[in-house]
């Protein structure tokens, strides 16, 4: 199942209760809604250490196709000392997908392995595996019920990974404000312990997308945090298909 | 029991001195076993500790000998469905330039994905005091080290830490300190992890790594695994255990492990006929006390198990304190051992503590039991067959009979006869030692006759010297061929072993240094590291050639070594231009045709082969060779071989585009250049890096440079050597102190009547100096002769099973004529103490004696 960057990246904007008691009906309307040709926007990410210390990096993002056949560049911007360093990441609607990493300092890039993405991403609270989309037939999916979550009412759904698929994750559960289908709130347990939680904090409509403008990943082991805000955030633009190679991540575009 | 404690325990008490000093043989034996051993496994302790603790959870490592692989390999190895994680690896030696001394282990990892199989665990217990992990891999100068490294050369996060690279000296930053852990503590908390694109960078690489960590998924064998994973990559490739890496370190330091048996169990062979000489002294002082018991009802069987009895706690005491004397020598030794075996090998090892291991301790302390047991044996047996009535008489207890004599000289020439059909015979290694050990029993066994010839032969001399004193010296010796047969056996072996030593190490540096003048001939040498054995750094292609067309060159010689794996041994393999070679060099050819070797071999139609890898590897001219290469099996003919001691476990010689070709590297450890006429090496030196010091960072070394490191590693190397030399004359010294000690004690009567006759105190001195030295002469003709024996021996072994050198027979006359005043010298100061005993004791009791 994607987490942030599924979201993220679809603009989730799902519409009123009309899909029963049904959950796969409800991730797929989801996906449905919010899928959008291509997306970019700035992000500021701030990860907080179990003494509250801080550390801030500032990424673009960009994004072309939709859900499970998508490519995507996010490349750091600031502080210097990382800046350039790209991630380029080709999703399969079938299998996992392909990473890599280009570190501009080395001139070179280097392929995340699938088995690496269990691990963090540069030591945020998110790891590889999160900045992946999965298609929606990945997971078997249940209603576990109906729960007030910030003040607004959610479905609450239940996400277990297929035996084709790897995962770090036993299973997710999600919930998902009934009235615009907008998932809000995340938690991933690793065998059946509750490792991770995600919650949207921000919420709000970006050229009539319902997107998440700001959350937060908690690693519950750690006790530390990490928070993304997304700004400028601009759906369907024109991007190449040649800036999604990489060849265009070594040349820095 | 009663028994020992009635009757034994107040025999030692009374000869309190003899008793330690017939356990001092065991004990020196043991110590040497213990302490030899000891250091060399806590060396390999710490080289698998190391691997151990590096490899955390991997259970599969793929390599590919030392040549390392092309990146691609990972992710090939990384598809494979039986795979859950592998990682790449570089592993690396540098030299930080901090104010701790020492060199830092690098390991080089891929951190995006190395924690599924190694826990970094960091000071704060967080990511982020890797100050920052995504700055950790975009930094190429980003470096975590461990705590007890930081502490040492206080160093703090994001502190600067230089090194030595191929960039020459680079500067990196502390971004992250690892909390002890068993990580940490591999190389002796020296260990530092870096981002492995960078290590590629640093150390010269390309786009290769060393090895792959791998662990495979749960519920698969990783055995299984392994056997697969060969299968998808080729021969070319090991997929082994972590621990594996242990036994090819055990096997090339196998060489040391032999030597350390030979010189214990020689010291051990040693104390055993101190042993054997004490027994045999005891059971003839206590016939009378054999009688008694015997006339009170012992029977033959409850004496010679009170003998045994005796030798075994005198062997257990004597193998206990050997074990923590041996320990102690382990202490002393472990550091600098490491340091020999990592010049010699190139191994990362960092052996600071020493491991005694209790299966050690316990096999060496039977090893001393049994020793003894074996020494006392005979004794014992004719302590049982004592007669009651003949030991209750006083006298004669001394002799030798005629017929027990004869007996061992009819045993002594069978076996010389055995030791002749075994060196016609001797191809199969059981015949050749037996053969060995024959010659030394016929030895031994023929001490008594020569030793009494001997000593007849001196008498006139002595008598000469010293009329009253030489007589009396002479007789002794003659009428007591038993009493000091043991010491002078004792002597002799210590003395042959001195003299095959010499033999052998003199005949080594004589043909290690005539392999030098030839082999070792270009004017100076780039080298990417101080440490020439060291194969962490490499030079790449593109610096050999920038050096290659620079103005006064004559000819260059681009050397790249690397080890494989033939056999199941790692061997080294040396590929070069041979063509270039072949104008420079010839080496002693062994067997082939010379001209045409070089030929095919420049043709890379084959490989030319040291001789101390066809003798180690059991292989001739015109076999097949197989090498298993990253790009499949490589089979080429052994085109001849020839004399080259590169590396002690032999080497296999090809044509640099055949290994470039197979092994896909084209890097370099050592550039050879001669230079044109005119050109001085400073003049070299400073084109060199006028052309390439301020992008490469090299070692320049002359001819003169190379030889002395190499015969700095020969002499550590042989240091050994005199450790056993030491040990042999300190064994014999005992000996001899023994037998006097004995002797005195034996002849109190007959000094005491000398005395009351109105000899003179120095006169008894005189005696027992004369007859110590006598024995030291004795012992010193017969060790020469024997000597003469194990030097053909030795030479041998050495060239069957310890490094392959054919080496050639020359007596050590200088040796031996050295030994002329260190054995008569220590002949006469062992003999003081004794002599003041003979001469201070009360003359009433002496005469009342016995």
């Amino acid at each position: 199942m994607s987490k942030w960057v599924w979201l993220l990246a679809a603009g989730v904007l799902w519409g009123p209760d009309a899909f029963g008691q049904d959950a796969r009906q409800i991730v797929e309307e989801s996906q449905r809604r919010h899928r959008s040709q291509s997306q970019q926007y700035e992000g500021v990410l701030e990860v907080y250490d179990a003494k509250g210390g801080k550390n801030e990096k500032r990424w673009q993002y960009a994004r072309t196709g939709s859900y499970g056949q998508s490519k995507s560049v996010l490349r750091f911007v600031a502080p210097p000392l990382v800046k350039g360093v790209a991630l380029l990441v080709h999703n399969h609607p079938d299998r996992a997908s392909d990473q890599w990493m280009w570190t501009p300092e080395l001139n070179r890039d280097r392929r995340i392995a699938l088995q690496d993405r269990s691990t963090r991403f540069f030591g945020t609270d998110f790891s590889f595996e999160d900045l992946e989309e999965r298609d929606v037939e990945q997971s078997d999916y249940r209603l576990l019920g109906e729960q007030v979550v910030g003040g607004q009412a959610c479905y609450q759904v239940e996400a277990v990974p297929r035996k084709t698929r790897v995962s770090q994750y036993a299973r997710t559960v999600i919930w998902v404000r009934k009235d615009i289908l907008l998932p809000v709130q995340f938690e991933m347990y690793v065998k059946t312990e509750l490792v991770k939680r995600m919650v949207h904090r921000r919420v709000e409509q970006v050229q009539g997308v319902w997107s998440t403008l700001e959350l937060e990943m908690q690693d519950l082991k750690k006790k530390t945090r990490t928070v993304l805000k997304t700004e400028k955030l601009k759906y369907n633009v024109t991007l190449p298909e040649e800036r999604f190679t990489l060849q265009a991540l070594r040349r820095g575009e | 029991m009663i028994l020992l404690r009635l009757i034994s325990w107040q025999y030692v008490r009374k000869h309190l001195l003899r008793s330690l000093l017939t356990i001092a043989g065991i004990v020196l034996g043991v110590a040497v076993f213990v302490g030899m051993h000891t250091a060399n496994q806590s060396v390999l302790t710490a080289f698998t500790n190391t691997v151990d603790r590096i490899a955390g959870a991997t259970q599969l490592q793929i390599t590919a000998g030392e040549a390392g692989f092309a990146e691609e390999i990972l992710e090939r190895v990384q598809a494979a469905p039986e795979v859950r994680v592998a990682v790449p690896v570089i592993e690396a030696v540098a030299t930080p330039e901090t104010r701790a001394k020492g060199n830092l282990l690098i390991l080089a990892v891929d951190m995006t994905g190395d924690r599924s199989l190694r826990e970094y665990a960091l000071e704060d217990g967080d990511d982020s005091f890797i100050e920052d992990p995504l700055v950790f891999l975009a930094q190429p100068d980003s470096i975590m080290i461990t705590r007890e490294f930081a502490a040492e050369n206080g160093l703090r996060a994001n502190d600067a830490l230089t090194l030595r690279s191929m960039d020459g000296p680079k500067r990196f930053v502390v971004r992250g300190i690892m909390k002890s852990s068993g990580l940490t503590s591999a190389f002796g908390g020296n260990l530092a992890i870096m981002d492995v694109y960078a290590a590629q960078k640093v150390f010269g690489r390309g786009r290769r790594f060393d090895r792959i960590d791998l662990a495979v998924q749960e519920g698969l064998r990783p055995e299984e695994v392994g056997k697969r994973l060969e299968q998808m990559l080729g021969a070319g490739y090991q997929v082994e255990s972590p621990s594996s890496r242990g036994k090819q370190f055990e096997s090339l330091s196998s060489v040391y492990g032999m030597l350390a048996n030979i010189t214990s169990l020689f010291a051990l062979f040693i104390g055993m006929f101190i042993i054997y000489n004490s027994f045999a002294i005891a059971v003839t002082q206590r016939r009378s006390e054999i009688g008694i018991l015997r006339a009170l009802g012992a029977t033959r069987g409850q004496i010679q198990v009170l003998f045994l009895a005796e030798s075994a706690v005198g062997g257990l005491i004597g193998a206990g304190l050997g074990a923590g004397l041996g320990v102690l020598i382990a202490r002393g030794m472990a550091g600098s051992l490491g340091n020999l075996l990592g010049e010699i090998y190139g191994v990362a090892q960092k052996a600071e503590e020493v491991s005694s291991d209790p299966r050690l301790l316990a096999g060496a302390v039977a090893l001393g039991l049994v020793t003894s047991l074996v020494a006392a044996w005979i004794p014992a047996r004719n302590a049982a067959r004592v007669d009651p009535v003949q030991a209750l008489q006083k006298g004669k207890f001394q002799l030798l009979t005629a017929g027990e004599n004869r007996t061992r000289r009819v045993l002594a020439f069978v076996f010389l006869a055995l030791v002749a059909l075994s060196l016609v015979y001797g191809e199969g290694r059981l015949i050749f030692y037996g053969g060995y050990f024959l010659s030394i029993f016929a030895g031994v066994l023929l001490v008594p006759t020569l030793g009494l010839w001997l000593a007849r032969g001196l008498r006139p001399l002595l008598k000469a010297i010293r009329p009253v004193e030489g007589a009396l010296a002479a007789d002794s010796l003659i009428q007591s061929p038993r009493r000091t047969s043991g010491a002078v056996a004792a002597l002799a072996l210590s003395v042959s072993l001195i003299v095959a030593l010499g033999g052998m190490t003199q005949a080594a540096y004589a043909s290690i240094e005539e392999w030098l003048r030839i082999a070792l001939n270009p004017d100076m040498y780039l080298s990417p590291s101080q440490n020439l054995t060291d194969r962490s750094f490499r030079f790449p292609a593109a610096f050999a050639e920038e050096v290659v067309k620079l103005p006064g060159v004559r000819r260059t010689q681009l050397v790249r070594t690397v080890r494989v794996p033939v056999d199941g041994e790692p061997v080294m393999v040396v590929s070069l231009e041979v063509a270039s070679i072949r104008k420079e060099v010839r080496l002693p050819v062994v067997s082939g045709d010379g001209d045409r070797m070089y030929g095919e071999a420049a043709a890379g139609r084959g490989v030319i082969v040291s001789d101390n890898f066809a003798l180690q590897h059991r292989r001739k001219a015109g076999e097949m060779l197989r090498l298993n290469t990253p790009e499949g099996p490589l089979e080429l003919p052994i085109l001849g071989t020839v004399v080259d001691y590169s590396d002690q476990k032999g080497s296999i010689l090809l044509d640099r585009t055949v290994y470039q070709k197979y092994w896909k590297d084209d890097s370099v450890n050592v550039v050879r250049m001669y230079l044109e006429e005119g050109v001085t090496v400073a003049q070299m030196r400073d084109r060199v890096a006028a052309q390439v010091g301020d992008r490469y960072k090299y070692f320049v070394f002359t001819n003169e440079d190379l030889r002395s490191y190499i015969l700095k590693i020969t002499d550590q190397w042989f240091g050994l050597t005199y450790i056993q030399i030491a040990v042999a004359v300190l064994v014999s010294i005992l000996g001899i102190v023994n037998t006097l000690t004995v002797s005195i004690t034996d002849r109190r009567r007959e000094l005491g009547v000398l005395q009351a006759v109105g000899g003179l105190r120095m006169q008894i001195r005189g005696t027992i100096w004369l007859e110590a030295v006598t024995i030291g002469a004795i012992g010193l003709v017969l060790g020469w002769v024997f000597g003469a024996v194990a030097l053909y021996y030795a030479l041998e072994t050495s060239a069957r099973d310890l490094s392959g050198m054919r080496l050639e027979y020359t007596y050590p006359f200088r040796m031996a004529l050295v030994l002329i005043p260190v054995i008569l010298g220590s002949s006469f100061l062992s003999a003081l103490g004794p002599a003041e005993t003979a001469v201070r004791g009360s003359l009433v009791e002496a005469l009342e004696y016995e």
